[in-house]
């Protein structure tokens, strides 16, 4: 590895980190120059208006997306200079990615929701089949195991894609409007189950518009036009 | 496996679609079938037809196509033997063809063929002897079913004379003892047939030591080419041919037909692969939020690739089921229509069944769907996610 030391225990490290886009000929720089740190077992809240770059910032941690320009180390690795197959892989084994409109697949029950990512990591049946159930028992789902997406509520979907990313025990897990789509008695269950699974040893970055989920979490960072605002 | 699973079910989430989808492909999947049939089978039906006797050359007169014309080989007890003192010649069997008229309510029209009893491949014996076979005093005739039809049986007799030949009835007629029914391998539907000795009809109608053609059957291992080549320098005169060279003549008169069949199998295959293009483009198309968020989770793009191709690959195994089915349905009704074409052998099939052509039909039907998958799937997959996700996620 090249260039400066960066400090070991950091869970996830962003260097001056820019995207860029270019938009029928406009440059739009949706995160400017952004560094920042994430520690292992921190709860943190990416909150800021509309178009601040949140979720912009969080594929770009999330190594869903590169940066045109900076560096992220995510689990001691630079995850900027990696190939689109590695970087798939890398995102199946070490994040957890957590949707608004939580895009679990209609026609698969809720255990092989949970169950897909592990068979892509060539989990064999029988391990993942038990892990599904334990993950849906940790979130509250033990009895609509066998129902699919359309026969439980947006909630218990939710919660069924929380499941579904720590399939693969990954380090980091990330949500972008996790409660955006809930009413608000959900959303705060489901600030409570971020919080047990924090208290568990997860950790959880979340890009909100919801105040009492952002108030929840251990961190908060705002963005401003693609800036950290101090 | 998990992704079967899914694909299997992602077509039952849209019954509908997925069901038109499948129709609409067994439908150009019964046509390619009955192309690939159809331009083979002619061809295959065809050469069967002319080895089935066993004689592997056909000698017509100058010019002609056995029985296109009225015109004969003549001094056929020299030529004959001429060609029998050739090593690599087994047998030749002359047949004289000709119509003439039944007595009997209609004088309805028979095609006789002249023939040496001993040696012909003209037709098969189905029940009772050769002409050669009748009671001392009797003239034997084979008949075929149709006459048979008429009421005539073996035991019967029956009077045949040239068309328009009242002045001098009694030389230009003969009456004759059935002695046997065959099937008469190259007659159409419909058409009357019957033989006897050659000499006999030759006397009928005036044509002695002439036949129509001649089919010469080769000593075990002969060489054809060589043969043919032969006869044709010692014989100038004649029209020879290897079954081989009249089924390649036959190709290109037919080949109306194989090329009708190549322009509609290919039609066919074009509709397949716009139809489960379309119906995967639509799915995928909606499928796209999904798509993203799976790539994003981590879900690799071989993964995703082959899912849709199962899917794609399941409704085309579906599609190519029915097809079949409705494929082979379809030649059976128009092969029976077509059967009853004029002036050809009956014996000849438009559509042959043979499992190499099902298998191509149900693999072209396959391949063309799986392929027509993978350019919605691709593209699927080269859109950015961060981008697909920022459109998805309001
Ligand atoms: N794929 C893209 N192509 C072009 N512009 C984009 C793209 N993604 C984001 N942007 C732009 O970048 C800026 C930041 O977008 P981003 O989605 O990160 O904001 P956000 O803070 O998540 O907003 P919201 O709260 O509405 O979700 C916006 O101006 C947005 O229009
Ligand atoms: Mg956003």
């Amino acid at each position: 590895m090249t260039g400066t030391a960066r400090r070991e225990d950091a869970l996830v490290e962003a260097r001056e980190v820019t995207r860029e886009y270019r938009l029928k000929g406009d440059l739009i720089q949706a995160v400017r120059g952004i560094s920042l740190e994430i520690q292992a077992g921190d709860f943190l809240a990416i909150v800021g208006p509309s178009g601040s770059g949140k979720s912009t910032l969080l594929h770009l941690l999330g190594a869903v997306d590169t940066p045109t320009d900076g560096t992220i180390y995510l689990d001691g690795t630079d995850v900027t200079s990696m190939s689109d197959p590695q970087r798939a892989r890398f995102r199946l084994e070490h994040v957890g990615l957590v949707f608004q409109r939580f895009h679990l697949l209609p026609m698969l029950t809720a255990t092989e929701n949970v169950e897909l990512p592990m068979a892509e990591a060539g989990v064999s049946r029988r391990d993942r089949r038990n892990r599904a159930v334990e993950l849906l028992e940790r979130v509250g789902l033990a009895n609509r195991m066998r129902h699919r997406p359309g026969e439980i509520s947006g909630g218990q979907r939710q919660r069924v894609a929380v499941a579904r990313a720590l399939a693969n025990r990954p380090s980091l897990l990330l949500a972008d409007e996790p409660t955006g789509e809930l009413d608000q008695a959900t959303s705060g269950e489901m600030l409570e189950l971020f919080q047990s699974l924090n208290e568990d040893g997860t950790s959880i970055a979340v890009a909100t518009h919801d105040l009492t989920l952002a108030a929840g979490a251990r961190k908060r960072l705002t963005l401003v036009d693609g800036r950290i605002r101090e | 496996m998990l992704i079967l699973r899914y694909s299997a079910r992602e077509l039952l989430r849209h019954p509908i679609r997925s069901g038109l989808a499948i129709l609409g492909v067994a439908v150009a999947c019964a046509m390619l079938l009955d192309m690939l049939m159809l331009g083979g089978g002619l061809n295959s039906s065809f050469e069967s037809l002319l080895t089935t006797a066993g004689y592997e050359l056909r000698v017509a007169p100058a010019g002609t196509l056995p029985f296109d014309t009225g015109a004969t080989i003549s001094g056929l007890q020299d030529v004959r033997d001429g060609m029998q003192s050739l090593e690599e010649i087994d047998g030749v069997a002359p047949v004289l063809g000709a119509n003439l008229l039944l007595e009997a309510a209609g004088s309805p029209r028979v095609f006789v063929l002249g023939v040496d009893p001993a040696d012909q491949g003209i037709y098969r014996l189905e029940l009772g002897g050769e002409p050669g076979s009748a009671a001392p005093g009797e003239t034997g005739i084979v008949i075929d079913r149709e006459l048979a039809g008429l009421g005539l049986a073996i035991g019967d007799t029956m009077t045949l004379r040239a068309p328009g030949s009242f002045a001098d009835a009694r030389s230009r007629s003969g009456r004759f003892m059935v002695v046997g029914v065959a099937d008469f391998l190259y007659s159409s539907v419909g058409e009357r047939s019957a033989a006897v000795s050659i000499g006999t009809l030759a006397a009928i109608t005036g044509q002695a030591d002439q036949a129509s053609l001649m089919m010469v059957r080769l000593t075990r291992g002969a060489n054809q080419e060589y043969v043919v080549g032969r006869l044709r320098t010692d014989f100038p005169g004649l029209e020879i041919a290897s079954v081989g060279q009249l089924v390649e003549r036959a190709a290109q008169r037919l080949s109306y037909f194989r090329q009708l069949a190549v322009i509609l199998g290919t039609v066919s295959l074009i509709v397949t692969t716009l139809l489960i293009g379309t119906i995967m483009a639509i799915s995928i198309n909606d499928r796209y939020g999904t798509i993203a968020a799976l790539r994003a989770i981590g879900i690799s793009r071989r993964s995703l690739v082959a899912a849709f191709a199962l899917e794609s690959l399941l409704l085309s195994l579906a599609a190519a089921a029915i097809g079949l089915a409705l494929g082979l349905l379809v030649a059976g009704r128009l092969e029976s229509i077509l059967s009853d074409f004029p002036g050809l052998p009956a014996a000849i099939r438009f559509f042959v069944l043979e499992p190499t052509r099902v298998a191509l039909a149900a693999t072209g039907v396959i391949t063309a769907g799986v392929l027509a998958a993978l350019v919605p799937a691709t593209r699927a997959m080269n859109a950015p996610i961060a981008t697909t996700l920022h459109r998805e996620e309001p």
